[in-house]
C-alpha cells in the first residue's frame, strides 16, 4: 500500500486535508523556485486534449532554408485524474507531438496515443492501471503486458508508419500525418504482446534491432527498414537486469546489465527490482549474424538509462559511451517527486566511455561532463564516430537539464550551450545537411519548455558550433510537458 | 511472468474431464460467445459452481467445446442446479487443444470470463464472474476476442 492509499483508506479523512511531508516539501520548494523566478513544475503539467496544427513563432534568429521535415517526439503528456494520478512521471499517458518544418517555419501539433490504458482510464476518470511506477488500483484490467501500454517513451519511424515505444509491451502504429493511432504492431502472430524497447538500434540504410525483457530471458527482434520481420530469438542473460537501452556495432548487439536486478514481478513494476551493487555489472556482446556466439565482461556496478552507438576498433576493441550515475535512485525517486511538484537534488549523470578489450578486459572512463539523453549522427551509428550529441548543464533549483552540448571524444572537448535553469532543455537530435557527409555536418534540434514563458520552444543549432547558441528559436503557444525522445523525418 | 499460472489453470481445467452434476435438472443455460474475430477453431470452457471449482480445486459442472464458424457462436447447457455460476473460455484458434502463450507466457490466444470479468495480471477474481443461474432458462453472453 502506498502513501496516497493508506491516507485514502483511513476512513473519514480526505488525503487533501493531511499535509504530509511531500506536501510541505513541495511548498517550500515552490517558495525557493518561485523565488529564483523558475516554475519548473509547468514542465510536468497535464496536457487535457489534443493540440491542432498551429505555427510557432520565430522569437529568435532565422532557420535554415534548407531545413525541411518533421520532428516526432514522444513522452508522457497526461498525469492526473479525478478519481486517482500516476505516481511516477514514467506512467503518463503517451502524448505524440509533431513538430514541422520547411521554408523558414515551424508549426506544433500533439495527439494522445489512443492505448487500452487510456481508454480503460478515461472511462473510470481515474488512473487505475499499474505502470512503471504506479500501483494498480480497484478496477485494473490487465489481461496481458499491453493493457498497460502506455506508448510513452520514444518513436520510430517504419515502413511510412511512425511507430510510438513503451518497453514492456508492442510499439503502437500511428499514422505520420495526422498522428491517428493505427494500433498495436503484432510482428507475428505467436509473438502478441511481447516487449520491445523504447531504444532500438539502426544499421544505417538496413535493419532495424530491438530486444524485449524478461528476467534473465531477451528477445531479440530483427526489423527490415520497411516494418516486417526478419528474425526473432530468444536469448538467455547472466543477470536479470532493468535493461532499458542497449547498444551495437555493426557486428555486434552490446546488452549492458547493470545491478538493479529484478527478483520478483510486483506492481508498480519499478518495486521488482532490487539495487545490489556486489553483483557489479556484465556487459554481453552478441554477434548479430550468430546470437550463440557470446562474450561476457566484468565492470563495477553502475546506474545508466541510455547509451551511445558503439563501434569496433582495428584489434577488435568495443568502445561505446553512457551517462552514468552510481545507481538506480533518479527510477525510484525523483521520478515519483515530479508527480508531486517537487525534486531532490542528485547526483548528475556522467559521460563514460566504456572500452571492451579483445583480451577480455573491461574498462570506465568519466568524462566529467554531465550528460543525458546521448545521441549521435546517425549516419555513423555501429561505426566509428568522434561525437556524442547529448543534454547538459544541471541546476540546484530546477530539475533535469538546461543545455545542449556535443563532446568530442578525439579532442576530450565540449562544444555546449546553456539557457540557464528557467529552461528545460529535451533531447537534442541530429539532422544531417541535405548534400552533407561530415559528421556532425547539420544541425541539432532541441525542444525546451520555457518556464518563464509557460510555453514549448524549438532551437535549431549548427552542430559543430553550438556555444554560439541557436540559429533559430521558435515559440508555441502552448506549453506541452518535457517530452522523452524523438526522431528526425526528412521532408 | 504472473500470467502463466492463468494459462496453466485454463489448460489444466480443460482437461479435467468430469461427469456434469445431474442432481438436479432443473436449469438451463444459453451461453453466447461474440465479438470472435478469427472464424475458425473451437471455444473451450468450463462452468463451475463454486470458488473452489472456478480456481479449479474442484471439478467444473459442465465443459463444452465449441466449433467456432461464426462471430457469434451459442451453446445451451443443461442439467444444472440454480445456483451462482461462472464460465472461464478461451479461443483456441489454432485447434491444437492448447491455449498458446508467447515466450514470456501472455496468452497469445483470446481468453474471456463470465461476466466479462477482466482480471489484473491474471484471472477474473469468482467474486466479479460469477452469476445466478435460476430455475429454467438462462442466458449469458461473453465477448471474446
Amino acid at each position: 500500500m502506498n502513501r496516497r492509499q493508506l491516507l485514502q483508506s483511513l476512513s473519514g479523512v480526505a488525503a487533501s486535508a493531511i499535509l504530509t511531508p511531500e506536501l510541505a516539501q513541495a511548498a517550500a520548494q515552490l517558495k525557493q523556485g518561485a523565488a529564483a523566478g523558475i516554475n519548473w513544475q509547468v514542465a510536468f503539467a497535464d496536457v487535457d486534449a489534443d493540440l491542432p496544427r498551429a505555427p510557432m513563432k520565430r522569437v529568435h534568429g532565422r532557420a535554415p532554408g534548407d531545413l525541411a521535415g518533421s520532428l516526432y517526439r514522444n513522452g508522457p503528456g497526461k498525469f492526473h485524474r479525478p478519481g486517482g494520478s500516476v505516481d511516477h512521471w514514467f506512467d503518463g499517458d503517451g502524448l505524440m507531438r509533431a513538430f514541422r518544418v520547411s521554408d523558414g517555419a515551424a508549426t506544433l501539433e500533439a495527439r494522445f496515443i489512443d492505448t487500452h490504458k487510456r481508454r480503460v482510464e478515461t472511462a473510470a476518470n481515474a488512473v487505475i492501471q499499474p505502470g512503471f511506477g504506479t500501483a494498480g488500483k480497484a478496477g485494473a484490467q490487465v489481461r496481458n503486458a499491453d493493457d498497460t501500454n502506455a506508448a510513452n517513451i520514444s518513436v520510430m519511424s517504419m515502413g511510412g508508419e511512425l511507430w510510438a515505444l513503451w518497453e514492456g509491451g508492442s510499439p503502437v502504429a500511428m499514422d505520420p500525418k495526422d498522428l491517428s493511432t493505427k494500433g498495436m504492431k503484432t510482428l507475428r502472430d505467436d509473438l502478441v504482446h511481447m516487449p520491445f524497447l523504447a531504444h532500438p538500434r539502426r544499421d544505417p540504410g538496413g535493419d532495424v534491432w530491438s530486444l524485449g525483457l524478461s528476467g534473465t530471458q531477451a528477445i531479440v527482434w530483427r526489423v527490415s527498414a520497411d516494418g516486417a520481420l526478419k528474425s526473432a530469438d530468444m536469448v538467455s542473460l547472466p543477470m536479470a537486469s532493468y535493461v532499458h537501452d542497449f547498444t551495437a556495432t555493426k557486428r555486434h548487439l552490446i546488452l549492458i546489465l547493470q545491478p538493479w536486478i529484478q527478483d520478483r514481478m510486483v506492481m508498480p513494476y519499478s518495486e521488482s527490482f532490487t539495487w545490489r551493487p556486489k553483483l557489479g555489472s556484465k556487459v554481453l556482446v552478441l554477434d548479430k549474424d550468430d546470437l550463440a556466439k557470446r562474450r561476457i565482461y566484468e565492470l563495477p556496478p553502475f546506474f545508466a538509462f541510455h547509451f551511445g552507438s558503439a563501434w569496433e576498433e582495428t584489434d577488435g576493441t568495443l568502445r561505446f559511451d553512457g551517462c552514468f550515475t552510481e545507481d538506480a535512485r533518479f527510477a525510484t525517486t525523483n521520478g515519483k517527486a515530479f508527480m508531486k511538484g517537487t525534486y531532490e537534488p542528485e547526483p548528475t549523470p556522467i559521460l563514460t566511455l566504456v572500452t571492451l578489450r579483445p583480451d577480455g578486459r573491461a574498462t570506465l572512463d568519466a568524462t566529467g561532463v554531465a550528460a543525458e539523453f546521448p545521441r549521435v549522427d546517425g549516419r555513423r551509428s555501429g561505426d566509428t564516430r568522434r561525437y556524442t550529441i547529448h543534454a547538459t548543464a544541471t541546476a540546484p533549483n530546477s530539475p533535469l537539464f538546461h543545455g545542449v552540448a556535443t563532446y568530442d571524444w578525439k579532442a576530450g572537448k565540449s562544444d555546449s550551450y546553456d539557457f540557464g535553469a528557467s529552461q528545460l532543455v529535451e533531447e537534442a537530435v541530429f539532422v544531417a545537411r541535405p548534400g552533407g557527409s561530415d559528421e556532425l555536418d547539420g544541425w541539432l534540434l532541441a525542444p525546451s519548455v520555457n518556464t518563464r514563458a509557460k510555453a514549448t520552444e524549438l532551437h535549431v543549432f549548427d552542430a559543430r558550433r553550438v556555444a554560439a547558441g541557436p540559429l533559430c528559436t521558435w515559440r508555441s503557444d502552448h506549453v506541452l510537458p518535457v517530452s522523452l525522445h524523438g526522431v528526425f523525418v526528412k521532408a | 511472468m504472473k500470467t502463466l499460472p492463468l494459462v496453466l489453470s485454463l489448460i489444466v481445467g480443460m482437461a479435467v474431464l468430469t461427469p456434469a452434476v445431474r442432481a438436479a435438472e432443473t436449469s438451463s443455460l444459453t451461453v453466447t460467445f461474440s465479438g470472435i474475430t478469427a472464424a475458425k477453431g473451437v471455444i473451450l470452457f468450463t462452468v463451475v459452481n463454486s470458488e473452489a471449482a472456478y480456481g479449479d480445486k474442484a471439478p467444473p459442472s459442465a465443459q463444452a467445446m465449441l466449433p467456432v464458424t461464426t462471430k457469434t457462436v451459442t451453446k445451451v447447457i443443461t442439467g444444472l442446479a440454480p445456483g451462482r455460476y461462472a464460465i472461464k473460455a478461451f479461443h483456441d484458434i489454432n485447434g491444437d487443444g492448447k491455449m498458446n502463450a508467447n515466450p514470456f507466457g501472455i496468452p497469445t490466444e483470446p481468453f474471456a470470463f463470465s461476466n466479462n470479468a477482466v482480471g489484473n495480471m491474471g484471472p477474473a477474481k469468482w467474486a466479479d464472474a460469477s452469476f445466478e443461474v435460476k430455475a429454467g432458462a438462462n442466458t449469458h453472453s461473453i465477448v471474446i476476442d
